[in-house]
């Protein structure tokens, strides 16, 4: 692993033969940086440098890395932290070690995202790839103890993955659930607790001869789709998580008329009910008992849930509205978004008569959660709640990542088994790594692509 | 025609899923598509797609299935798939009478958007539910006649009658489409069981179902 830093008059520019569809990704990138630009963000690229000439000093990432994608994101504001170029080189050995070595066996500790405590040091583990190393912590835990946390500093720092026994604290506080002030913050949470304890008597816990018409429709609705929620996680089949689960979801509706309940919202509570459990529950998420919780600390969890839905969703109304907008918006802006980076792919899509609308709308709906094994979604989301209120337009940089991780298949495959295949991506076996290119290469786009709307226009 | 067809098949037929949430419609479409059932399975959010074919007088059918989200919420998405389909299974579940009170609003929905001559048949899915059942069958059938649909119970999960529903629709709208080629009068009844009203072949729109791509 290796910082951006390096990268920058050292890199030969045109060293890059303009042979691959990213290449023009490389190249903007490249002049980035020998611009002087730093990139925070981890950026993907090996894909097309095999073509690269090797005496390029530095090595080009391939023939340095293992792992498929170079580390960018300690540009300016991260290296800041650190008092001296020396510390900031051994201090990024000593993370590129223990990253390497947390990638030795991907896949090993599925679900372990909601695992809490345990060690965070010694053996190393594969979770939220960077997350875990000692260094890395360390700045989480600094972060953290500060008397008002700096939400740009955390945000920093979590948008590469946090440490899952240190997610439920990051993601109240990088929803703005919880307050940066720690004198505060202990009072501020117990009022919101209590306030939505008073809302299931109020709410949920009434005859339905009280309900309008809609309510009922609304909690029929929800009892339906309760039940079939992450079914290929047993934890979310037990009856008092869906009792949690269907509290959550309806108070929300009723709070929320302008959308009220949407299929797929109900997804959306998954990573909160399995982050804050974690702070409760010990082991593998696979094995937790929701039986054995007090009342007061399920309330407690679901209070959290609860808010941490309304902050999420509180940027992203017209998602869920009528004719639902929002999304229609982004898928919009996918679609245009992969016309410039990948034309091939794009072209082959509407060459097929395949709309985006046909494989994307469930992407945005659902943020994703439906593409993924559950067990990365904690980590996905770590980076939306980094990107924070505006993360919807970074969604979409990460959809067309994830949509052209298959840009080869897709353009070998005709109408129908283009929709079967993407409706059914093969992401079942995914790691972290996976996950982290799409990040990567997102974080990537969006600096060439978001900052210049034209840049590739005419090519 | 904007793709190539990647299999041989004389007819190419859209056929959308409709009805109210959970009543088992991507079950249905998993049973006659891939003989498969899941009990857990998620919800559907928007479309989703599956493709079958079937032999019928010697002709391979190939049916497009889109399998719509039954929530409220998504008709304006939905909806936008009702185009160009020349059959429709209108689902409902034998055992909550709610979701069958919600046909006449699903045809409605058919009426305003689909094509005029459009195939429908109402489907009661959960048969195996006995014990709960919520809606009689000559209810259904009788409401089935009234409307010109044709009707059918199924479980998808004991595979009950999925072949067949899919079976019925597909040959009725074969029907139509090869008499409208082949035959302008119209003749007798060759339909399966429970059938109601004759379905209107004057209309020629019934020929946009032949290898018509399904996104045009």
């Amino acid at each position: 692993m290796r910082d951006e830093e390096e990268l920058p008059g050292k890199q030969p520019p045109g060293a890059l033969p303009a042979d691959g569809r990213l290449n023009q990704t490389l190249k903007g990138m490249q002049n980035l940086l020998s611009r002087g630009r730093t990139l925070p963000g981890k950026i993907m690229l090996s894909r097309k440098n095999e073509t690269a000439p090797s005496s390029a000093k530095p090595p080009l990432p391939d023939e340095v890395i293992d792992d498929d994608y170079v580390d960018v994101r300690k540009g300016g504001e991260a290296s800041e932290d650190r008092s001296s170029p020396q510390a900031s080189t051994s201090d990024r050995n000593n993370e590129d070690a223990a990253d390497g070595g947390a990638r030795e066996e991907p896949g090993s500790t599925r679900g372990v995202d909601g695992k809490p405590g345990g060690s965070q040091h010694g053996t190393p583990r594969t979770n939220g790839g960077r997350a875990t190393d000692s260094a890395r912590v360390d700045r989480f835990k600094k972060v953290l103890a500060t008397s008002t946390v700096e939400l740009e500093a955390l945000r920093e720092l979590a948008w590469s993955g946090v440490p899952p026994d240190m997610r439920p604290a990051c993601w109240r506080l990088l929803l703005g659930y919880a307050p940066p002030n720690s004198d505060r913050r202990a009072a501020v949470l117990a009022r919101k607790r209590q306030e939505y304890r008073d809302c299931v008597p109020q709410y949920y816990d009434i005859p339905n001869a009280e309900r309008s018409e809609d309510e009922v429709n609304t909690l029929r609705q929800i009892s339906v789709d309760v039940p079939r929620t992450v079914p290929d996680v047993r934890f979310f089949q037990q009856s008092a998580i869906q009792s949690s689960l269907s509290r959550i979801l309806y108070i929300w509706a009723i709070r929320h008329p302008a959308s009220g309940y949407v299929q797929g919202i109900n997804d959306l509570v998954t990573p909160f009910l399995a982050v804050f459990l974690s702070e409760i529950l010990e082991g593998d998420m696979e094995h937790w008992d929701a039986g054995n919780l007090s009342p007061e600390t399920l309330y407690t969890v679901e209070a959290d849930c609860y808010w941490c839905l309304c902050k999420l969703l509180d940027g992203i109304q017209d998602h869920y509205t009528f004719a639902q907008p929002g999304i229609q918006r982004l898928v919009f802006k996918l679609k245009e978004l992969v016309r410039r980076i990948d034309e091939p792919v794009a072209r082959r899509i509407e060459e097929q008569g395949l709309e985006f609308l046909q494989f994307a709308f469930r992407w945005f709906n659902c943020l994703l959660i439906r593409e993924l094994p559950f067990h990365l979604v904690c980590r996905l989301w770590d980076t939306y709640l980094a990107e924070g209120d505006g993360f919807a337009d970074f969604l979409v940089y990460v959809c067309a990542s994830f949509l052209l991780t298959w840009s080869d298949e897709l353009q070998k495959l005709e109408f129908q088994d283009m929709v079967l295949f993407l409706q059914h991506l093969p992401t079942k076996k995914w790691t972290h790594q996976e996950l982290e290119i799409v990040l990567s290469r997102a974080y990537m786009w969006r600096e060439m692509f978001g900052r210049s709307p034209n840049h590739l226009n005419s090519s | 025609m904007s793709h190539k067809p990647d299999d041989e098949y004389d007819f190419l037929f859209k056929v959308v899923l409709i009805g109210d949430s959970g009543v088992g419609k991507s079950n249905l479409l998993s049973r006659f598509t891939r003989n498969e059932f899941n009990l857990e399975s998620k919800s559907t959010i928007g479309v989703e797609f599956a493709t079958r074919s079937i032999q019928v007088d010697g002709k391979t059918i190939k049916a497009q299935i889109w399998d719509t989200a039954g929530q409220e919420r998504y008709r304006a998405i939905t909806s936008a798939y009702y185009r160009g389909a020349v059959g429709a299974l209108l689902v409902y579940d034998i055992t909550k009478h709610v979701t069958y009170e919600n046909v006449e609003r699903w045809l409605k929905e058919l009426r305003d958007h689909a094509d005029s001559n459009i195939v429908i048949m109402l489907v009661g899915n959960k048969s195996d539910l006995r014990h709960l059942r919520g809606v009689s069958t000559e209810d259904s059938q009788a409401f089935a006649e009234k409307e010109g649909l044709f009707f059918i119970e199924t479980s998808a999960l004991e595979s009950t009658n999925v072949e067949q529903a899919f079976q019925i629709i597909l040959t009725e709208i074969y029907r139509i489409v090869s008499k409208k080629a082949f035959d302008p009068v119209e003749g007798g009844n060759t339909a399966g069981p429970s059938k109601g009203t004759t379905i209107n072949v004057g209309d020629t729109s019934a020929e946009d179902g032949k290898k018509k791509s399904c996104c045009s």
